[in-house]
Protein backbone atom coordinates (compact mmCIF):
# COMPACT_ATOMS: atom_id res chain seq x y z
CA UNK A 1 0.00 0.00 0.00
CA UNK A 2 1.53 3.31 -1.12
CA UNK A 3 1.43 6.41 1.13
CA UNK A 4 -1.25 7.93 -1.14
CA UNK A 5 -3.39 4.79 -0.91
CA UNK A 6 -2.90 4.77 2.85
CA UNK A 7 -4.02 8.40 3.08
CA UNK A 8 -7.09 7.65 0.97
CA UNK A 9 -7.92 4.65 3.16
CA UNK A 10 -7.61 6.78 6.30
CA UNK A 11 -9.86 9.46 4.82
CA UNK A 12 -12.42 6.73 4.24
CA UNK A 13 -11.93 5.47 7.80
CA UNK A 14 -12.69 8.96 9.06
CA UNK A 15 -16.08 8.62 7.37
CA UNK A 16 -16.62 5.38 9.27
CA UNK A 17 -15.61 2.96 6.51
CA UNK A 18 -14.48 -0.18 8.32
CA UNK A 19 -13.46 -2.00 5.12
CA UNK A 20 -10.89 0.73 4.53
CA UNK A 21 -9.62 0.21 8.05
CA UNK A 22 -9.14 -3.49 7.27
CA UNK A 23 -6.45 -2.47 4.74
CA UNK A 24 -4.64 -0.42 7.38
CA UNK A 25 -4.83 -3.33 9.83
CA UNK A 26 -3.48 -5.75 7.21
CA UNK A 27 -0.53 -3.48 6.60
CA UNK A 28 0.42 -2.86 10.22
CA UNK A 29 -0.75 -5.89 12.20
CA UNK A 30 2.63 -7.63 12.24
CA UNK A 31 4.72 -4.57 13.18
CA UNK A 32 2.10 -3.85 15.86
CA UNK A 33 2.54 -7.37 17.17
CA UNK A 34 6.35 -7.05 17.30
CA UNK A 35 6.15 -3.76 19.16
CA UNK A 36 3.61 -5.11 21.65
CA UNK A 37 5.65 -8.27 22.11
CA UNK A 38 8.68 -6.10 22.78
CA UNK A 39 6.80 -4.44 25.60
CA UNK A 40 4.72 -7.18 27.15
CA UNK A 41 6.83 -10.20 26.23
CA UNK A 42 3.99 -12.72 25.93
CA UNK A 43 2.56 -13.61 22.49
CA UNK A 44 -1.06 -13.89 23.62
CA UNK A 45 -0.98 -10.56 25.42
CA UNK A 46 0.81 -8.96 22.47
CA UNK A 47 -1.88 -10.11 20.05
CA UNK A 48 -4.68 -9.00 22.32
CA UNK A 49 -3.18 -5.58 23.04
CA UNK A 50 -2.29 -4.92 19.42
CA UNK A 51 -5.92 -5.61 18.46
CA UNK A 52 -7.16 -3.33 21.21
CA UNK A 53 -4.86 -0.63 19.89
CA UNK A 54 -6.41 -0.92 16.43
CA UNK A 55 -9.89 -0.68 17.95
CA UNK A 56 -8.86 2.48 19.84
CA UNK A 57 -7.20 3.89 16.73
CA UNK A 58 -10.38 3.46 14.71
CA UNK A 59 -12.39 5.06 17.48
CA UNK A 60 -10.12 8.14 17.47
CA UNK A 61 -9.27 8.16 13.78
CA UNK A 62 -10.90 11.58 13.35
CA UNK A 63 -8.13 13.03 15.57
CA UNK A 64 -5.46 11.74 13.20
CA UNK A 65 -3.72 14.29 10.99
CA UNK A 66 -3.61 12.73 7.52
CA UNK A 67 -0.58 14.80 6.50
CA UNK A 68 1.42 12.50 8.81
CA UNK A 69 2.12 8.78 8.62
CA UNK A 70 -0.19 6.44 10.44
CA UNK A 71 2.13 4.18 12.37
CA UNK A 72 3.86 6.69 14.70
CA UNK A 73 0.42 7.94 15.76
CA UNK A 74 -0.84 4.40 16.18
CA UNK A 75 2.37 3.52 18.00
CA UNK A 76 1.63 6.00 20.80
CA UNK A 77 -1.79 4.36 21.34
CA UNK A 78 -0.22 0.91 21.30
CA UNK A 79 2.54 1.93 23.65
CA UNK A 80 0.03 3.45 26.06
CA UNK A 81 -1.94 0.20 26.18
CA UNK A 82 1.26 -1.80 26.69
CA UNK A 83 2.32 0.48 29.56
CA UNK A 84 -1.13 0.15 31.15
CA UNK A 85 -0.83 -3.61 30.85
CA UNK A 86 2.63 -3.62 32.42
CA UNK A 87 1.45 -1.36 35.24
CA UNK A 88 -1.43 -3.74 35.89
CA UNK A 89 0.98 -6.69 36.01
CA UNK A 90 3.29 -4.74 38.32
CA UNK A 91 0.39 -3.97 40.67
CA UNK A 92 -0.57 -7.65 40.67
CA UNK A 93 3.03 -8.54 41.50
CA UNK A 94 3.05 -6.02 44.33
CA UNK A 95 -0.16 -7.53 45.66
CA UNK A 96 1.35 -11.01 45.80
CA UNK A 97 5.06 -10.44 46.11
CA UNK A 98 6.08 -13.98 46.96
CA UNK A 99 3.92 -15.64 44.36
CA UNK A 100 4.66 -13.57 41.31
CA UNK A 101 7.51 -11.15 41.72
CA UNK A 102 10.23 -11.69 39.17
CA UNK A 103 8.56 -14.68 37.56
CA UNK A 104 7.30 -12.72 34.56
CA UNK A 105 10.81 -11.83 33.48
CA UNK A 106 11.92 -15.44 33.63
CA UNK A 107 9.62 -16.52 30.81
CA UNK A 108 11.80 -16.43 27.68
CA UNK A 109 10.77 -14.49 24.62
CA UNK A 110 9.60 -17.09 22.11
CA UNK A 111 12.21 -17.28 19.37
CA UNK A 112 12.58 -19.84 16.63
CA UNK A 113 15.51 -20.75 14.40
CA UNK A 114 15.52 -20.05 10.68
CA UNK A 115 17.50 -23.23 10.33
CA UNK A 116 15.46 -26.01 11.96
CA UNK A 117 18.40 -28.46 12.09
CA UNK A 118 20.01 -27.10 15.21
CA UNK A 119 22.11 -28.86 17.76
CA UNK A 120 21.02 -29.10 21.38
CA UNK A 121 23.68 -26.52 22.29
CA UNK A 122 22.29 -24.04 19.78
CA UNK A 123 18.76 -24.67 21.04
CA UNK A 124 19.89 -24.03 24.58
CA UNK A 125 21.61 -20.83 23.48
CA UNK A 126 18.45 -19.73 21.69
CA UNK A 127 16.41 -20.36 24.84
CA UNK A 128 18.85 -18.40 26.97
CA UNK A 129 18.97 -15.49 24.54
CA UNK A 130 15.18 -15.45 24.57
CA UNK A 131 15.33 -15.31 28.35
CA UNK A 132 17.91 -12.52 28.35
CA UNK A 133 15.82 -10.49 25.90
CA UNK A 134 12.79 -10.98 28.11
CA UNK A 135 14.70 -9.46 31.02
CA UNK A 136 15.52 -6.26 29.15
CA UNK A 137 13.73 -2.98 29.69
CA UNK A 138 10.70 -2.83 27.33
CA UNK A 139 12.25 -0.06 25.26
CA UNK A 140 15.45 -2.07 24.81
CA UNK A 141 13.51 -5.25 24.08
CA UNK A 142 11.49 -3.45 21.45
CA UNK A 143 14.47 -2.32 19.40
CA UNK A 144 16.28 -5.67 19.76
CA UNK A 145 13.22 -7.45 18.41
CA UNK A 146 12.89 -5.09 15.48
CA UNK A 147 16.56 -5.09 14.51
CA UNK A 148 17.95 -8.45 15.59
CA UNK A 149 14.95 -10.71 15.37
CA UNK A 150 13.03 -9.14 12.51
CA UNK A 151 15.85 -7.62 10.48
CA UNK A 152 14.17 -4.26 10.04
CA UNK A 153 16.41 -1.59 8.51
CA UNK A 154 17.21 1.55 10.49
CA UNK A 155 14.93 3.53 8.19
CA UNK A 156 12.07 1.10 8.80
CA UNK A 157 12.59 1.26 12.57
CA UNK A 158 12.78 5.05 12.45
CA UNK A 159 9.52 5.18 10.47
CA UNK A 160 7.79 2.70 12.77
CA UNK A 161 8.80 4.37 16.01
CA UNK A 162 8.70 7.94 14.68
CA UNK A 163 12.27 8.69 15.76
CA UNK A 164 15.36 9.87 13.84
CA UNK A 165 17.91 7.33 12.59
CA UNK A 166 20.50 8.74 15.04
CA UNK A 167 18.16 7.84 17.91
CA UNK A 168 17.69 4.36 16.45
CA UNK A 169 21.45 3.87 16.58
CA UNK A 170 21.90 5.21 20.10
CA UNK A 171 18.97 3.13 21.42
CA UNK A 172 20.38 0.10 19.71
CA UNK A 173 23.75 0.71 21.32
CA UNK A 174 22.20 0.89 24.80
CA UNK A 175 20.00 -2.15 24.13
CA UNK A 176 22.86 -4.28 22.85
CA UNK A 177 25.02 -3.41 25.84
CA UNK A 178 22.13 -4.30 28.14
CA UNK A 179 21.62 -7.59 26.31
CA UNK A 180 25.30 -8.43 26.67
CA UNK A 181 25.09 -7.68 30.39
CA UNK A 182 22.05 -9.96 30.76
CA UNK A 183 23.77 -12.76 28.86
CA UNK A 184 26.82 -12.42 31.10
CA UNK A 185 24.58 -12.48 34.15
CA UNK A 186 22.98 -15.70 32.91
CA UNK A 187 26.45 -17.11 32.28
CA UNK A 188 25.85 -17.49 28.55
CA UNK A 189 28.82 -17.87 26.24
CA UNK A 190 28.21 -17.00 22.62
CA UNK B 1 33.77 3.34 26.80
CA UNK B 2 33.79 4.85 23.29
CA UNK B 3 32.61 8.43 22.95
CA UNK B 4 28.97 9.08 22.12
CA UNK B 5 29.45 9.78 18.46
CA UNK B 6 31.32 6.57 17.76
CA UNK B 7 28.96 4.52 19.91
CA UNK B 8 26.17 5.21 17.50
CA UNK B 9 28.33 5.01 14.41
CA UNK B 10 29.60 1.60 15.52
CA UNK B 11 26.04 0.34 15.38
CA UNK B 12 25.55 1.64 11.87
CA UNK B 13 28.89 0.16 10.86
CA UNK B 14 28.01 -3.24 12.29
CA UNK B 15 24.61 -3.28 10.58
CA UNK B 16 25.96 -1.88 7.29
CA UNK B 17 23.78 1.19 7.48
CA UNK B 18 26.41 3.91 7.03
CA UNK B 19 27.35 6.03 4.05
CA UNK B 20 30.76 5.53 2.40
CA UNK B 21 32.12 8.63 4.10
CA UNK B 22 30.93 7.44 7.52
CA UNK B 23 32.40 3.97 6.94
CA UNK B 24 35.75 5.56 6.17
CA UNK B 25 35.59 7.64 9.36
CA UNK B 26 34.76 4.64 11.50
CA UNK B 27 37.49 2.52 9.93
CA UNK B 28 40.07 5.24 10.50
CA UNK B 29 38.94 5.56 14.08
CA UNK B 30 39.06 1.79 14.62
CA UNK B 31 42.70 1.70 13.52
CA UNK B 32 43.57 4.03 16.37
CA UNK B 33 41.08 3.05 19.07
CA UNK B 34 41.49 -0.37 20.61
CA UNK B 35 38.53 0.14 22.93
CA UNK B 36 36.15 0.69 20.03
CA UNK B 37 37.61 -2.29 18.15
CA UNK B 38 36.96 -4.54 21.14
CA UNK B 39 33.49 -3.13 21.56
CA UNK B 40 32.74 -3.76 17.90
CA UNK B 41 34.02 -7.32 18.16
CA UNK B 42 31.72 -7.97 21.13
CA UNK B 43 28.73 -6.58 19.29
CA UNK B 44 29.64 -8.62 16.22
CA UNK B 45 29.58 -11.82 18.27
CA UNK B 46 26.24 -10.85 19.77
CA UNK B 47 24.79 -10.20 16.33
CA UNK B 48 26.21 -13.52 15.15
CA UNK B 49 24.52 -15.35 18.02
CA UNK B 50 21.09 -13.99 17.08
CA UNK B 51 21.61 -14.12 13.31
CA UNK B 52 19.33 -17.04 12.53
CA UNK B 53 16.73 -16.31 15.20
CA UNK B 54 13.29 -14.91 14.62
CA UNK B 55 10.40 -14.06 16.90
CA UNK B 56 8.06 -17.01 16.92
CA UNK B 57 4.98 -15.86 15.05
CA UNK B 58 1.45 -16.99 15.80
CA UNK B 59 0.25 -19.43 13.14
CA UNK B 60 -1.32 -18.26 9.87
CA UNK B 61 -4.84 -18.97 11.07
CA UNK B 62 -4.52 -16.29 13.70
CA UNK B 63 -3.47 -13.68 11.16
CA UNK B 64 -6.40 -14.65 8.96
CA UNK B 65 -8.75 -14.03 11.87
CA UNK B 66 -6.96 -10.93 13.14
CA UNK B 67 -9.21 -8.47 11.36
CA UNK B 68 -12.41 -10.31 12.27
CA UNK B 69 -11.45 -10.08 15.96
CA UNK B 70 -11.04 -6.31 15.59
CA UNK B 71 -14.26 -6.02 13.59
CA UNK B 72 -16.17 -7.90 16.29
CA UNK B 73 -14.82 -5.59 18.98
CA UNK B 74 -15.80 -2.52 16.97
CA UNK B 75 -19.27 -3.90 16.38
CA UNK B 76 -19.68 -4.94 20.00
CA UNK B 77 -18.90 -1.40 21.11
CA UNK B 78 -21.76 -0.02 19.02
CA UNK B 79 -23.98 -2.70 20.53
CA UNK B 80 -22.98 -1.64 24.03
CA UNK B 81 -23.57 2.04 23.27
CA UNK B 82 -27.06 1.36 21.90
CA UNK B 83 -27.91 -0.95 24.80
CA UNK B 84 -26.69 1.61 27.34
CA UNK B 85 -28.54 4.42 25.60
CA UNK B 86 -31.77 2.43 25.56
CA UNK B 87 -31.35 1.49 29.24
CA UNK B 88 -30.67 5.12 30.22
CA UNK B 89 -33.73 6.36 28.31
CA UNK B 90 -36.03 3.73 29.82
CA UNK B 91 -34.64 4.17 33.33
CA UNK B 92 -34.98 7.97 33.07
CA UNK B 93 -38.57 7.66 31.92
CA UNK B 94 -39.40 5.23 34.71
CA UNK B 95 -37.72 7.46 37.29
CA UNK B 96 -39.60 10.48 36.00
CA UNK B 97 -42.92 8.63 36.28
CA UNK B 98 -42.18 7.46 39.81
CA UNK B 99 -41.02 10.90 40.92
CA UNK B 100 -43.98 12.62 39.34
CA UNK B 101 -46.29 10.26 41.18
CA UNK B 102 -44.61 10.79 44.55
CA UNK B 103 -43.77 14.48 44.36
CA UNK B 104 -47.13 15.56 43.01
CA UNK B 105 -49.19 13.29 45.21
CA UNK B 106 -50.87 15.20 48.10
CA UNK B 107 -51.13 11.93 50.08
CA UNK B 108 -47.34 11.70 50.57
CA UNK B 109 -46.02 13.65 53.58
CA UNK B 110 -43.99 16.74 52.67
CA UNK B 111 -40.89 15.43 54.48
CA UNK B 112 -40.80 12.33 52.25
CA UNK B 113 -41.27 14.50 49.16
CA UNK B 114 -38.46 16.79 50.29
CA UNK B 115 -36.22 13.77 50.90
CA UNK B 116 -36.91 12.40 47.42
CA UNK B 117 -36.22 15.81 45.85
CA UNK B 118 -32.91 16.10 47.73
CA UNK B 119 -31.96 12.57 46.65
CA UNK B 120 -32.69 13.30 42.99
CA UNK B 121 -30.87 16.67 43.02
CA UNK B 122 -27.87 15.05 44.78
CA UNK B 123 -27.72 12.21 42.23
CA UNK B 124 -27.94 14.67 39.35
CA UNK B 125 -25.10 16.74 40.85
CA UNK B 126 -22.94 13.59 41.16
CA UNK B 127 -23.65 12.55 37.57
CA UNK B 128 -22.83 16.04 36.26
CA UNK B 129 -19.62 16.04 38.29
CA UNK B 130 -18.52 12.66 36.91
CA UNK B 131 -19.41 13.69 33.35
CA UNK B 132 -17.48 16.95 33.73
CA UNK B 133 -14.43 15.05 34.97
CA UNK B 134 -14.67 12.59 32.06
CA UNK B 135 -14.97 15.44 29.59
CA UNK B 136 -11.92 17.12 31.07
CA UNK B 137 -9.90 13.90 30.80
CA UNK B 138 -11.09 13.39 27.24
CA UNK B 139 -10.02 16.88 26.22
CA UNK B 140 -6.60 16.60 27.84
CA UNK B 141 -3.84 14.59 26.17
CA UNK B 142 -4.61 10.93 26.73
CA UNK B 143 -1.06 9.90 25.92
CA UNK B 144 0.85 12.61 27.76
CA UNK B 145 2.62 10.00 29.89
CA UNK B 146 4.19 8.52 26.78
CA UNK B 147 7.73 9.70 26.23
CA UNK B 148 9.27 9.18 22.82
Amino acid sequence: MSPTEERTAIERCKKGDRDAFAFIVQKYMKPAYYVALGYVGKPDDALDISQDAFVNAFRHITDFDTSKTFFPWFYSILKNLCMNHLNRIRRLCEDSIDAMAGQEDEIPLPVEALNPEQSAVQKDLRYKIGRAIRRLHPKEREIIILQHLQDFSYQEIADLLGIPIGTVMSRLYGARRALRRELERLGVEY
Amino acid sequence: MPDDEFKTLLMGYLDEELTDAEILRVENHLKECRECSLELENFRRLKGATRDMRVLMPDGKYWEDYWSHIYNRLERRIGWILTSLGAILLASYGLYKILAKFVLSPNIPWIIRLGIMALVVGMCALIVSVLRERLFLYKSDKYERIKR
